[in-house]
Parts: C-alpha cells; sequence; structure tokens
C-alpha cells in the first residue's frame, strides 16, 4: 500500500511538470494556430543547457542557471518565431508548412543534441536531497519541490494572463486574429512573445524533470505527446483545465506503470489520447475553440 | 474564400496537374528508366535506383494524403513499417510463399490505414497530425510488447525469403531482377496515383475540399467518403511499399520507425513541393540519392536533413516542382507576348 501511494504521489509530482510544458504548447497552438512539433526537442534542449551551466562546465548554482536560462529560451523562441514561422504565415498551404518546418526543427535539434552530448543519456543530480514524509509516505524531497515549483509557474502564468494588459493582449489574439488586430494589438509581437514564454516553459520543465528522468538527445517526444494529450483534455487556453487534466493522466499513468510496467507508457498514453478525442474532438474543459482554420 | 475563387482554384488544380506532365511524357520517362536499367551494371548504382524507385511510391502516397487530400497524416512511415513487418511475419511464421504474403501485407495495411483513417475524419487539423504521429511513436514500444507473436523485438526479423514467380528469383543479389520489379510497382502506383485517381472526379474533389472545404461540402462532395478513400488507396500503396521492401532487405527491424525514414519522407516532399506533381517524385530520387551521397557524413547526415528540410520549406515553400512552373509559366508568358 505504501509503495502504490509512493508511486501515485511520484505520478502526481511528474504530472504538475508535464502540465508546464502543456500549458507551453497550448499558448502557442492557442495564439499562432502553429502546433509545434520541435517543443519536446526544445524541451530536451533546455535540460541540456541547464545541464552545461550547472553540472556539465560552467557549475553555477541552481539559482543563477534559470536566470542565464530564461533569457536564453526565450530567445530561441523569438528566434524560432520571426525567422522560421513568420516568412511562412498567410502563405500557400501554411499549416502543413508550418508544421513540417518545426518538425524538421525538432530532428535538428534532436540530432544536434546528439552529435554535441552522445546517445549517452547524461546524469543530472536532483537540486534538494532527502525524502519527506507525508502522512506516513515516504517521497524524496526533491520530487515535492517539482510539485510546488510547477505550481507556482503555472499559478504566475495565470496571473499574468488574466491581470496585466499584456496577457489580455494574449488572450485576445488567442480568441479571434482579425478582432485583435483592428484593436489596435500587434499580432506578431504577441506571436513572438508567447513562443518565447512557451520554450521557456517547455525548458523550465526539462530542468526541472531531468533528475528524474535523464537527459538523451530524443528524450522530448514523451513529454510532448503527453502535453498535447493533456492540451487536448484539458481544453484549449485553459490553464486550470491543464492542470486537472494533467494530475487525472499522472494518475493513470502512474497506476499503469505500477500495474504493468513502464514499456507499457506510450500504448496507454496513445488510447487515453484516442479516448479523449473520441468523447470531445475538441477537448473537455476547453472554452471551445474558434474554427482554427487560419 | 468566394464562389468563384473557389472554382478557380478547383480548375487551376485540374490544369496544374495537367501541365504537371503528360501521360506520354511520364510513360517516356519511365520507358528511359527502363532502358537505363540494361545500361547499368554498377550493383550499387543500380541498388540506390531501386531504393529511389520504392521511395517513390511512399513520396506520393503520402502527397495524395498530405498534399492533395489535405489530410495531415504523420503515419505514413508506421505503415510502412506496418506493410513490412506483415509481410516478414506472414513469411517467416507462417510460412506463406512470399508473393501471397506480399498481397496479404498490402490488404492489412489498407485495413490498417481504413482503422486509422475512421477516428480521424472525425477530427479538426492538428488534432489529426499528433493523432497520427503518435501512432508512429507509439509503435516501436507496441512491437517490443508484441514479441511474443512473432515481431522479433528490438532486434528485427531476419531472412525474409526472397520473392519467387514465374521461375524467377529476386533475392538480394538479384539486382536486375529487382531494378525491373521496383520499377514496375513504382511506375504503376505513381500512374494510378496522379494519373488516374487525381485527375478523376475524385482528384478534382479532393483538390476542391483541400482549397475550400465549405463551398465544395455545399456542391454535396462527400468529405467523409473521399477522405477514407485517399486515406486506404494511400496506406495501400505504402504497404505495397513496405512490403517489396522488407523482401528487397530481407531484414526488418523498428528501426525503420527511427528517425532517419521518416526524416527522409518529409525532405522528399519538403523538396519536391507538396500537392504538386511530379514533386514528391522528384523528390524521392534527389533525397534518396542525396542520402547516399551523406553517407560519409556519419552522424552528420540526419542533422544535415534535418537542415535541408527547415530550408527549402522557408527559401522554397513549394519546392522545386515551383520553379518547373514559374519556367514554364514564363515560357508561356513569352509565347503570348511573341503572339501580341
Amino acid at each position: 500500500m505504501t509503495q502504490f501511494l509512493e508511486v501515485i504521489f511520484g505520478g502526481i509530482a511528474q504530472a504538475a511538470a508535464y502540465s508546464i510544458i502543456a500549458v507551453g504548447l497550448s499558448l502557442v497552438y492557442g495564439t499562432a494556430r502553429t502546433l509545434n512539433f520541435a517543443h519536446g526537442a526544445l524541451y530536451t534542449t533546455g535540460a541540456y543547457i541547464s545541464w552545461i551551466l550547472t553540472v556539465g562546465y560552467l557549475g553555477l548554482p541552481l539559482w543563477l542557471a534559470v536566470l542565464v536560462l530564461i533569457p536564453i529560451l526565450f530567445s530561441i523562441g523569438v528566434a524560432i518565431e520571426t525567422l522560421m514561422l513568420r516568412p511562412l504565415r498567410g502563405g500557400k498551404n501554411w499549416r502543413v508548412t508550418a508544421m513540417m518546418v518545426t518538425l524538421g526543427l525538432a530532428f535538428v535539434l534532436d540530432n544536434a543534441n546528439l552529435i554535441l552530448f552522445g546517445a549517452v543519456a547524461k546524469p543530472m543530480p536532483a537540486f534538494i536531497e532527502g525524502t519527506v514524509s507525508i502522512f506516513g509516505v515516504t517521497v524524496s524531497a526533491y520530487r515535492v519541490a517539482v510539485l510546488i515549483i510547477a505550481l507556482v509557474i503555472v499559478a504566475l502564468l495565470e496571473v499574468f494572463l488574466n491581470r496585466t494588459r499584456f496577457g489580455w493582449a494574449v488572450r485576445a489574439v488567442a480568441q479571434d486574429i482579425q478582432g485583435a488586430r483592428q484593436v489596435g494589438i500587434d499580432v506578431n509581437r504577441i506571436f513572438a512573445f508567447t513562443f518565447g514564454l512557451s520554450v521557456v516553459l517547455t525548458g523550465m520543465a526539462g530542468l526541472l524533470l531531468s533528475p528524474i528522468f535523464l537527459i538523451s538527445p530524443q528524450g522530448g517526444w514523451e513529454p510532448f505527446l503527453k502535453a498535447f494529450v493533456i492540451v487536448v483534455l484539458g481544453g484549449l487556453g485553459s490553464t486550470r483545465g491543464a492542470i486537472a487534466a494533467a494530475f487525472f493522466l499522472g494518475l493513470v499513468e502512474a497506476m499503469v506503470v505500477y500495474q504493468l510496467g513502464a514499456s507499457w507508457t506510450m500504448p496507454v498514453w496513445l488510447v487515453t489520447l484516442l479516448l479523449v478525442l473520441m468523447i470531445r474532438p475538441q477537448g473537455l474543459l476547453g472554452k471551445g475553440q474558434s474554427e482554427a482554420a487560419g | 474564400m468566394t464562389q468563384s475563387d473557389a472554382t478557380m482554384t478547383a480548375q487551376a488544380g485540374g490544369k496544374r496537374l495537367l501541365a504537371g506532365t503528360s501521360v506520354p511524357f511520364y510513360w517516356a520517362a519511365v520507358g528511359v528508366l527502363a532502358l537505363a536499367g540494361m545500361l547499368i551494371t554498377d550493383s550499387y548504382v543500380q541498388h540506390v535506383l531501386i531504393l529511389c524507385f520504392l521511395w517513390c511510391m511512399v513520396a506520393a502516397a503520402w502527397d495524395l494524403t498530405l498534399g492533395y487530400a489535405g489530410i495531415f497524416n504523420y503515419a505514413q512511415i508506421a505503415l510502412f513499417a506496418a506493410g513490412a513487418y506483415a509481410t516478414a511475419m506472414l513469411t517467416l511464421k507462417f510460412g506463406v510463399p512470399p508473393v501471397a504474403a506480399i498481397i496479404a501485407a498490402t490488404a492489412i495495411t489498407a485495413l490498417l490505414g481504413l482503422a486509422i483513417a475512421l477516428p480521424c475524419l472525425r477530427l479538426q487539423g492538428e488534432y489529426v497530425a499528433l493523432f497520427t504521429f503518435a501512432i508512429h511513436l507509439a509503435m516501436p514500444p507496441l512491437i517490443q510488447l508484441a514479441k511474443g507473436l512473432g515481431t522479433g523485438g528490438t532486434m528485427g526479423l531476419m531472412g525474409v525469403p526472397p520473392i519467387k514467380f514465374f521461375g524467377l528469383t529476386f533475392g538480394p543479389l538479384n539486382k536486375i531482377g529487382w531494378y525491373y520489379l521496383a520499377l514496375t510497382a513504382a511506375a504503376i502506383s505513381v500512374y494510378v496515383i496522379y494519373y488516374v485517381v487525381l485527375r478523376s472526379r475524385t482528384g478534382r474533389a479532393f483538390v476542391a475540399l483541400r482549397d475550400s472545404a465549405n463551398f465544395a461540402r455545399s456542391l454535396g462532395i462527400n468529405e467523409f467518403k473521399y477522405k477514407l478513400l485517399a486515406f486506404v488507396l494511400s496506406a495501400l500503396v505504402t504497404g505495397f511499399a513496405g512490403a517489396l521492401y522488407a523482401h528487397y532487405t530481407s531484414v526488418v527491424t523498428p528501426k525503420i520507425l527511427g528517425n532517419e525514414f521518416i526524416l527522409l519522407a518529409i525532405v522528399m516532399l519538403a523538396i519536391g513541393g507538396i500537392g504538386r506533381f511530379p514533386g514528391a517524385v522528384l523528390g524521392a530520387f534527389v533525397v534518396t540519392i542525396l542520402n547516399e551521397l551523406l553517407r560519409d557524413a556519419g552522424t552528420y547526415r540526419l542533422l544535415i536533413l534535418g537542415i535541408l528540410v527547415v530550408l527549402t520549406l522557408l527559401l522554397l515553400p513549394q519546392g522545386l516542382a515551383s520553379i518547373w512552373e514559374r519556367v514554364s509559366r514564363r515560357k508561356h508568358k513569352a509565347r503570348t507576348k511573341l503572339k501580341e
């Protein structure tokens, strides 16, 4: 029983980190209507960059590494949006082309990481060691920290989107690009900003999860797929929905892994994705999405 | 999009298909390749061309769903692997003769295509892309889990028997035999996709649906029926190519589902041009040959291919086929000027 509770708690902590990836994916998909296939590769890239900053080469303390990491990730995101996606937008068949470009970028990043860091997974020490006892269940302090940090990040994002003028602009673009443009919002700036923010979120998740999963060149595909299932289940553009969905799916995954073994993870997520899409092709708790056909 | 716009695109789509290459030109090109087969003696060159032919089928089939029918299908390599695994398992585990196994594998992949298409067609745009790509990602672990059924797990299946018919044996060393077998299969598949299906009412329905779905629907085009047809036909050709590939290389491993194959297929469409015949077919040739030339680049090869995808899509969003069109349009302009 205790072991079962430990597994469940591990699942919840991971799920919280997945929800950050999911919110990042949803931000870009919600505003720029682009499904970013490189989201998982950027998660891995974020993890590698933080590895270089901390234990790999520079040996920076964690808080300093995070401060350096955020602007790097943000600039990568802005660069991708302005250099790779903006020129395509509005062209013929651009949604297919944009997806292909991000898929191409994902392979570029994966292979660049493979060449730079090798195929052997890089270990990352947990930033907090030791264990905590909650209701008689012993869990690693690091997982508790991941859970709290992830919840704080999502809460900050929620505040930003609902309480600041810039956040309103992001939401306006997500609801109606044409309308947002008419009231004087610089749509391209919002696209660039949200893409930057989304890379920061996925990269931070990469940093948070790397002590749990290790860092490997192709390790980003699984979180990417999971993030998408969370977005679909939680509803596009709903941060609270994403959190709820992440927790639900995290629990399902933990139980499946506990009962059947880790190799069932991907098939189970696929089946979940299928079920979710069948029950509600638009997501379960979503605010409803205007036809995304651009 | 207004009504006249939509009619124009549908017409332009039809014309573009016609302007691409005429039927005699197509068979002449196939004839030239058939003649070339007699002149080429180097077995490595033969091998590369055989791969080109097999890839043509994959690229053309993908172009049918992604480019013409507008279905964001990323399960293409998964279907290719399904065809390869089906024939390998049928021959090795059940002792089915290769020709029957290939036919069965093609049918199985078509059915699998149907099974994937049915849920997909209820979904919107990007959801289809993700669902199909999830199938691709879930396949290697599934193959591993189904090891007991004879998938061979991570090791794969070795010793897929050679095809035999009319007293001919198509072993891995019979390059000239394979050259003509692959050429025939590719020539017929590409012909059926681009000249029979896409030039019929069905093909015009695809283009109309892709360019203006609402207008096409209002004309009474049954979107579901046509998209299902496109998907199943595409899966059928892909499964056939996968089965041939399995017998040609005699080995089937989960490596098919690794980075390389899907990347190659994407580069083919990106370089050739999506939904613009003969783009995908040219892309298949260019990329297969390029991939062989890059063999020495080792680990850098996939990086280079990835960069190539991004660059071509950015600099030449409509692919090589658009250069072709631009040239012919310029010629056409020059001619009309002359008449004036």
